[in-house]
């Protein structure tokens, strides 16, 4: 893929201070690529202020021999009006046919495809996003700055059922009309679009690149793009039978921008059940899997396939839900947090595959994070809270899916909360049917993917009244501080209001955060440029296989 | 004659009406509508979206108006959003409510629309069952064969070494369910860890990791001996054996008649008696087993299918119900009654013909 970015910013006083803590090591290099990119600063730019060269850096791609045939194991699901999609999948398949303005990568910068560059200015308030020049759609139509802004105010349409865009939209909605705020989306020029935000945001940028924001033809928002078809990508749905199988092949009639390598993609759907993928894939009927988990890490190893690590903020949240009594009781809450041992959680639900949390839902690969120390386990000083909580003979019910780690993580919380003296009942509910009711369970688990700065996961999650809060937590000093958060730039003063926001997480009892997992993905020896990717992407365009 | 089939045929109709009913009422029982609604809509909606989605798509109308429309004797619902688009249930993609037709259920031969797989049914279950098809034939071509061989054999001298030895393998057959047999198949002869697959890898017998494949999905395109094999054990061991414990009771039976006696005595070779006088009338009782099995093996279909990711009309089965796709379920079993009841038909038609002692009045 060619990817010009000279027009790109070389830099950015932000950023250059960014760079100055990378140096001082408060940061990272993951935490400075993401903050830099986010501001707008090119990928290679970013490398080199902190003195690197992105040739040497992870997330270079190889550049793959052209044709080739890629069965995939993935998850078939129906096509959507993207803004609805609820599971990475469905943005994997998609991507081969409607392409996305900005990218994630692996290493956690941000480049852009359908956009040149962008930039903010110093207090984040103003986002300039400068369109790649001559890109067509397949029907024959130029894409235009007109088509992002009619996607972007598509995406702040919050009257669209399951719309995901709105809450990552969040500050260009207006509460009263239910769409984008007047004058908000302003197009400058055919390929300039300009956003003017009432106060600041830091995650438009990783909002635009998540999975819900593919891009549309003006025309066709709100459609399903495997039913129209019409898109800037280099791919077209060749066939799609939910549960079964969907094929993207090269679209012949359609110039794409950039590169694309393969003839043809095959997305398999084995199930839910990773011992039908190993089965499968000792069939031979696929060359990599969209993710491997748990025991079946070291099996598909076994057979010859190459393992792809990555770390993610990516956890299983074990949460009371406080609508529910007795978790009301913050007694109670708490004494569910003093009787597990993260630890334990991490070594039997995930084979310690990953790195232990501390019951807050920042990670450290967050670049806001800050050093709360984590509870201290103590079974007996946890009974006792529940004794005087009053709840000592109430029956806990623990709730999960039926699925590998998550189900394992589980059933290791509930015997320990009975090693503290609880009385527990434990319920595993088939994945087809646990997604019906799981903001409302009153003691559950639910996995949370990654997402690129801490204060997003706290906006979607923990929010009063926010439609993903299954904790169903409501605390007036946690709001106004995330609403402080949301609009401080800097990341050293943003971690010291997440410093609190992590401790009332921690007073509060809000829920069992065990561990950051590591993600993995296999695939056959040959297969390129199909690393796993934290938020389980997959790019359709820069696979490869060698001949 | 024509009567008692016309007959068998009400009872069909009667039968799939009442099935489909008892179906109807559970699929639009109200948490899996809100279930539906989720698998559909987006799998965290809100209560209130939950509402609004199933009110748009006429979902909260009375059940039996609905169950009518699905049967094409009520006219379907349409509804005028605000923003002008028209829908309905008859109202297919660029239709209006002007050019739709009123009534479209299964009198009018439309099954429908399968939610999970935004398609129509009939477009869905035709191809599944094609597959299944294939399944149950080879099964049964494996099967019956078998089974009839080791019923006679064990029957034709009752508590012989022979008899003791077959009977045990088909108990020991029939008392393994699919899921247990089909799991230590792939354990086997389908795991490059496990069983002998390792061992004939190791000394270059075979070309790829694994002896026969643990997967069938390849047979779905082209069955081969490699990838159907492990499936079509598993379905027809566990019939297999049953169909071989009553072709042996009846032989053994026959077996002690008068006229076999009779035929002994005057001296027919041993060979003779079982081929020409024990047999027609040994396979009487196995013929009706062998017709009450084929409705067996559909459930046996569903565990095989779904074990062996094989994507036929049992794992459709599986699908449409974990995922409270209503009208495919009907359909399902719309299908399911009339295999039921034909497999019946044909075998108290084939009785009569069997045996002419038997009349059908």
């Amino acid at each position: 893929m060619t990817q010009s970015t000279q027009d790109q910013l070389q830099t950015h006083p932000a950023a250059e201070m960014y760079a100055r803590e990378y140096k001082d090591g408060h940061l990272d290099r993951r935490e400075f690529l993401v903050r830099a990119t986010a501001l707008g600063v090119s990928a290679a730019a970013a490398y080199s202020m902190i003195g690197m060269s992105p040739a040497n850096a992870a997330g270079h791609r190889q550049t793959p021999p052209m044709g080739g045939t890629l069965r995939i194991q993935q998850e078939v699901r129906v096509g959507k009006d993207p803004r609805t999609y609820d599971w990475s999948q469905m943005g994997n398949l998609g991507r081969g046919i409607t392409e996305y303005l900005v990218e994630y990568n692996r290493d956690g910068s941000f480049s852009g495809i359908l956009l040149e560059s962008w930039e903010a200015n110093e207090d984040a308030t103003q986002y300039t996003l400068n369109v790649r020049q001559g890109i067509m759609f397949n029907n024959g139509d130029e894409f235009t700055a007109e088509d992002v802004a009619a996607n972007i105010r598509g995406w702040c349409d919050a009257t669209v059922e399951g719309n995901s865009m709105s809450t990552r939209m969040g500050i260009l909605v207006d509460a009263d009309t239910q769409q984008a705020i007047e004058g908000a989306i302003e197009v400058v020029d055919s390929h300039t679009v300009r956003l003017n935000l009432p106060s600041p945001d830091i995650t438009i940028i990783p909002g635009i690149a998540d999975y819900p924001a593919a891009i549309q033809h003006r025309d066709y928002i709100g459609q399903d793009p495997l039913e129209h078809g019409v898109g800037t990508g280099a791919y077209r749905l060749a066939a799609h039978e939910v549960g079964v199988q969907a094929v993207l092949e090269k679209n012949p009639d359609h110039e794409y921008w950039g590169e694309a390598y393969l003839d043809r993609i095959e997305f398999v759907d084995l199930g839910q059940d990773p011992a039908a993928w190993m089965a499968g894939a000792e069939s031979g009927e696929l060359d990599m899997t969209y993710e491997t988990t748990g025991d079946f890490v070291d099996l598909f190893t076994s057979i010859g396939f190459e393992v792809s690590e990555v770390t993610t903020a990516a956890t299983v949240v074990i949460r009371p839900n406080q609508n529910n009594p007795p978790y009301d009781n913050r007694m109670v809450r708490q004494a569910l947090l003093k009787a597990v041992d993260n630890q334990v959680l991490l070594d039997l639900g995930m084979a310690g595959r990953g790195e232990m949390a501390r019951d807050y839902h920042v990670s450290p690969i967050h670049p806001e994070w800050a050093d709360v120390p984590a509870i201290e386990v103590d079974k007996d000083a946890a009974y006792a809270l529940l004794e005087e909580a009053g709840e000592a003979d109430h029956v806990f019910e623990v709730i999960s899916i039926d699925d590998g780690y998550r189900r394992d993580t589980t059933d290791a919380y509930a015997s320990q909360l009975r090693d503290a003296g609880f009385n527990v009942e434990r319920t595993v509910i088939p994945g087809s049917t646990f997604w019906n009711d799981w903001t409302n369970y009153p003691l559950s688990s639910t996995n949370w993917n990654h997402r690129e700065l801490g204060v997003m996961i706290l906006n979607l999650a923990y929010r009063t009244g926010v439609p993903w809060n299954e904790a169903a937590f409501s605390n007036e000093e946690f709001d106004s501080l995330l609403d402080q958060a949301n609009g401080i730039q800097d990341a050293d003063e943003r971690r010291e209001v997440m410093r609190r926001l992590e401790e009332i997480m921690q007073e509060e009892g809000v829920a069992t955060i065990p561990y950051w997992r590591s993600l993995y993905r296999h695939y056959r020896p040959g297969v390129i440029n199909a690393e796993m990717h934290p938020k389980f992407e997959i790019n359709p365009h820069y696979l490869g296989i060698e001949a | 004659m024509g009567l008692f089939i016309l007959r068998r045929l009400g009872v069909m109709l009667l039968t799939a009406l009442c099935l489909t009913f008892i179906v109807f009422f559970l699929t639009n029982l109200g948490p899996n509508l809100e279930k539906l609604a989720k698998t559909q809509g987006n799998n965290r909606m809100s209560d209130a979206e939950v509402v609004q989605w199933l009110e748009n798509r006429g979902y909260t109308r009375p059940l039996v108006v609905r169950y009518g429309e699905w049967l094409g004797v009520a006219p379907g619902w349409t509804r005028v959003a605000a923003d002008g688009t028209e829908t309905g249930r008859c109202v297919d993609r660029g239709m209006t409510i002007e050019t739709a037709p009123t009534f479209c259920g299964v009198l009018q031969g439309d099954l429908g629309f399968s939610t999970v797989s935004d398609n129509e049914v009939s477009a869905i279950v035709g191809g599944r069952l094609a597959l299944t098809g294939w399944l149950m034939l080879i099964a049964f071509s494996v099967m019956v064969p078998a089974a009839l061989i080791i019923g006679i054999l064990a029957g034709m001298k009752e508590g012989s070494r022979t008899d003791r030895t077959l009977s045990t393998i088909s108990i020991a057959s029939t008392a393994t369910p699919e899921y247990v047999s089909g799991v230590i198949f792939i354990i086997l002869l389908a795991s490059s860890t496990a069983g002998l697959s390792p061992w004939l890898a190791e000394n270059g017998w075979i070309e790829g990791r694994t002896l026969f494949l643990g997967s069938s999905r390849s047979a779905m395109e082209d069955i081969t001996f490699w990838n159907f094999t492990l499936p079509v054990l598993t379905i027809a061991l566990y019939g297999m054996g049953y169909i071989a414990r009553m072709t042996r009771a009846s032989m053994a039976e026959v077996m002690t008649a008068q006229y076999i006696r009779t035929a002994r005595l005057k001296g027919v070779s041993f060979r003779n008696i079982v081929l020409k006088h024990a047999l027609r009338n040994a396979l009487i009782a196995p013929f009706t087993v062998i017709m009450l099995q084929i409705p067996w093996l559909l459930t046996g279909v569903v565990i095989v299918e779904t074990l062996f990711n094989y994507n036929g009309f049992g794992w459709t089965l599986v699908q449409a119900a974990s995922n409270n796709d209503i009208e495919l379920l009907l359909s399902i079993s719309i299908v399911a009654v009339i295999v039921v009841l034909t497999t019946q038909l044909i075998s108290d038609i084939g009785y009569v013909y069997l045996n002419p002692r038997i009349r059908i009045s």
